[in-house]
């Protein structure tokens, strides 16, 4: 009896799960909810450990931790599906969390740091670590602190000793983190090129990103 | 006779990279070559354009270990270009700052990097278990430099809070006062490491070679922040005629250029300023030159080691008067206001491996339109090939082994800081 994990074929014994014949055979698959020392417990409640069926199966994306192997089963532990269902995982995981898990510095030790690298969950803003963030932020003294759109882990490095942020850890690449973190600029006087020549000193590819996120926002 | 061929690639315990070529054949040396392949680093030009306040940070950026030094040259260069003068306060401060990187510098490089040659050993580790006293004493020291360096600067490294025209936000009195007893309890550890190299000493070799030396000098103190161009040939220069002093050259063995004024060859570093300034370092800095046997004109350049662990007592005793008199009267002078200004203006500031220019000029908004940084350690590439090709034939009798080593270690004495003088790009061919 075999089946097909990512164009190789496996040999199975009656009763294994596709993520067993996975493990057994080195193929990686990430987990979370699943533990080794007790595994006849298997809430599947994490749902990193999707495959996709691709044949000899009802398909689409499956728990493969619960999916029982059956002769001619046919799946990809890695195509585009598999990858943003995971990557949704970790973001909803990570939705709280904050810090900028990618960057962190217990990495090698953290699962979700490596999850959050493998799945390119982007930080969160120098603002969320900094002191300042409810009183007395540099942006309402007039002072240009890119704070707001540079990824977070330096612990507020210069903010908490009183300078202002130089985006040293570079410009945030995502989108949507770059519109939240630009509100902050909105009741502070600067100008899109004021912004962006302080952007530059540091980052490269965020600041186009930033640019075009700055004018969908209607900076001037 | 025998042949020797020596050819370490990638000197160790050095920053950055640099090669070193031996090969003699029946008593003479063939060739001998300090080799320094790399490319440039581009700093100049990224400046360019840029606005006066992104300068300093920007070209602090050139360096890891002295990004104080390059922060304050940037910022002289950019004062003197628009005729910005800073308190007598924030003068005070900055020459804290040198202070700082020079404690931080030197200890790095004699704790770590020469210490090894010292005791026989290949890197600093095995001594964490043999000399466990001494690495701790180091360790010790370095975190103090570390931390003196954030209370003033802002950050051990590429510093925020020196800026054009004084101090981003005046570090607090309380933190300095702190310091100072912090300073003082010091100059016992400090002296600890002295007592260790001292009695160490013996492994460098001694050799010498009259050379030309170059450093900033001062008539009221060891310059380190300020001062006019000096050398032990030629007198003194003032820095805007920096360019006629270094006379910048280009060498085949070399992408680095070389340096040289009144011979074929000068050194700048600690044993420059030593040599130049001796007579205004501190009492207790002076005591242990006398203890080392430094004295002016010192042409060995191994004493450069010693140089460096004497400016280490000197900053901390210096360090501690400025702060009293810094904290006289001292005031909250955050956040200077200035105005842009065309114009062309130097910075010269003698940092941990020598003196170090920055030249820049400004068109009347204040961009950068063209930008010189001349570095330490390449005006010393040339001194240390003159070095190799007189030390080389001395030490011919002598095993392969002890003639690498001796070669490495006349390098390390330069303490020199091949990235920052350009950066080099290691490409390894797979076919
Ligand atoms: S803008 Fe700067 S000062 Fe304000 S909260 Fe963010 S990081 Fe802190
Ligand atoms: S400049 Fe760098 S270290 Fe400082 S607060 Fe910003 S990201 Fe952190
Ligand atoms: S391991 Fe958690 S759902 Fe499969
Ligand atoms: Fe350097």
């Amino acid at each position: 009896m075999k089946i097909i994990i990512n164009d190789t074929e496996y040999e199975f014994k009656k009763g294994q799960m596709v993520l067993d014949v996975a493990r057994a055979n080195g193929v990686h698959l990430p987990t979370l909810c699943f533990n080794p020392l007790n595994a006849q417990a298997r809430p599947a409640g994490c749902r990193l450990c999707v495959v996709e069926v691709l044949e000899g199966g009802r398909p689409g994306l499956q728990s493969s931790c619960t999916l029982p192997a059956t002769d001619g089963l046919k799946v990809s532990t890695r195509s585009r599906p598999v990858y943003n269902q995971r990557r949704e995982v970790v973001e909803l995981l990570l939705s709280e969390h904050e810090q900028d898990c990618r960057n962190c510095f217990v990495s090698g030790d953290c699962v979700f740091s490596e999850l959050s690298r493998e799945y390119d969950i982007n930080g969160v803003s120098v603002c969320s670590e900094c002191p300042n963030r409810k009183q007395g932020c540099l942006l309402s003294r007039g002072v240009l602190c890119l704070g707001p759109i540079t990824y977070a882990n330096c612990d507020a490095y210069c903010t908490r000793r009183g300078y202002n942020c130089e985006g040293c850890h570079s410009v945030m690449k995502n989108e949507d983190l770059l519109r939240f973190g630009l509100e902050a600029f909105a009741k502070a006087e600067f100008t899109k090129e004021e912004i962006l020549e302080a952007a530059r000193v540091f980052s490269f590819e965020g600041v186009d990103v930033l640019e075009k996120v700055m004018i969908e926002e209607g900076f001037k | 006779m025998k042949e020797i061929n020596i050819n370490v690639e990638h000197l160790t315990r050095i920053e950055g990279h640099g090669n070193i070529i031996l090969n003699a054949k029946n008593g003479n040396v063939e060739k001998v070559m300090w080799e320094v392949s790399e490319a440039p680093r581009l700093f100049e030009a990224f400046v360019r354009e840029k606005p006066y306040h992104q300068l300093a940070q920007i070209t602090s950026r050139i360096c890891g270990i002295c990004s104080i030094g390059h922060t304050l040259a940037s910022l002289k260069a950019t004062e003197a270009a628009m005729d910005i003068q800073i308190s007598p306060q924030s003068e005070l401060l900055r020459r804290l700052a040198i202070h700082g990187e020079n404690m931080q510098s030197h200890i790095l490089h004699l704790g770590y990097l020469v210490s090894p040659d010292l005791f026989g050993v290949g890197s600093v580790i095995p001594l964490v278990k043999t000399h466990t006293d001494a690495v701790l004493a180091v360790v010790k020291l370095h975190r103090l430099a570390n931390e003196f360096s954030e209370v003033v600067c802002g950050r051990t490294t590429h510093p925020t809070n020196l800026i054009p025209g004084g101090f981003y936000k005046t570090p607090s009195p309380l933190k300095l006062k702190e310091y100072r007893q912090k300073l003082l309890d010091s100059v016992e550890t400090a002296e600890t490491v002295a007592e260790i190299i001292l009695d160490n000493i013996g492994a460098l070799p001694s050799f010498s070679r009259e050379t030309e030396f170059i450093a900033l000098t001062t008539e009221d103190e060891y310059a380190l922040y300020d001062g006019v161009i000096g050398s032990t040939d030629a007198g003194t220069y003032p820095v805007e005629e920096y360019v006629n002093v270094v006379n910048e050259f280009v060498v085949p063995q070399s992408t680095a250029k070389y340096c040289k004024n009144k011979r074929e060859a000068f050194m700048v570093g600690a044993l420059a300023r030593f040599n130049l300034n001796h007579e205004k370092l501190s009492p207790m800095a002076l005591k242990w030159a006398e203890k080392f046997g430094l004295r002016p004109v010192c042409h060995n350049p191994f004493m450069n080691n010693v140089a460096q662990l004497v400016e280490i007592v000197h900053s901390i005793e210096d360090s501690v008067s400025l702060i009293d008199r810094l904290l006289i009267d001292y005031k909250d002078e955050s956040r200077p206001v200035i105005t842009p200004k065309a114009g062309r203006g130097v910075g010269a500031v003698d940092v941990p491996r020598g003196i170090l220019f920055h030249e820049y000029t400004y068109d009347k908004d204040g961009i950068c339109k063209k930008a010189n940084c001349v570095i330490p350690t390449n005006q010393n590439h040339n001194n240390i090939q003159h070095d190799f090709e007189t030390f080389a034939p001395q030490l011919l009798d002598k095993p392969e082994k002890e003639i690498e080593l001796n070669l490495e270690m006349l390098v390390r004495a330069y303490d020199p800081c091949v990235s920052c003088s350009t950066h080099f790009l290691k490409v390894e061919w797979k076919r």
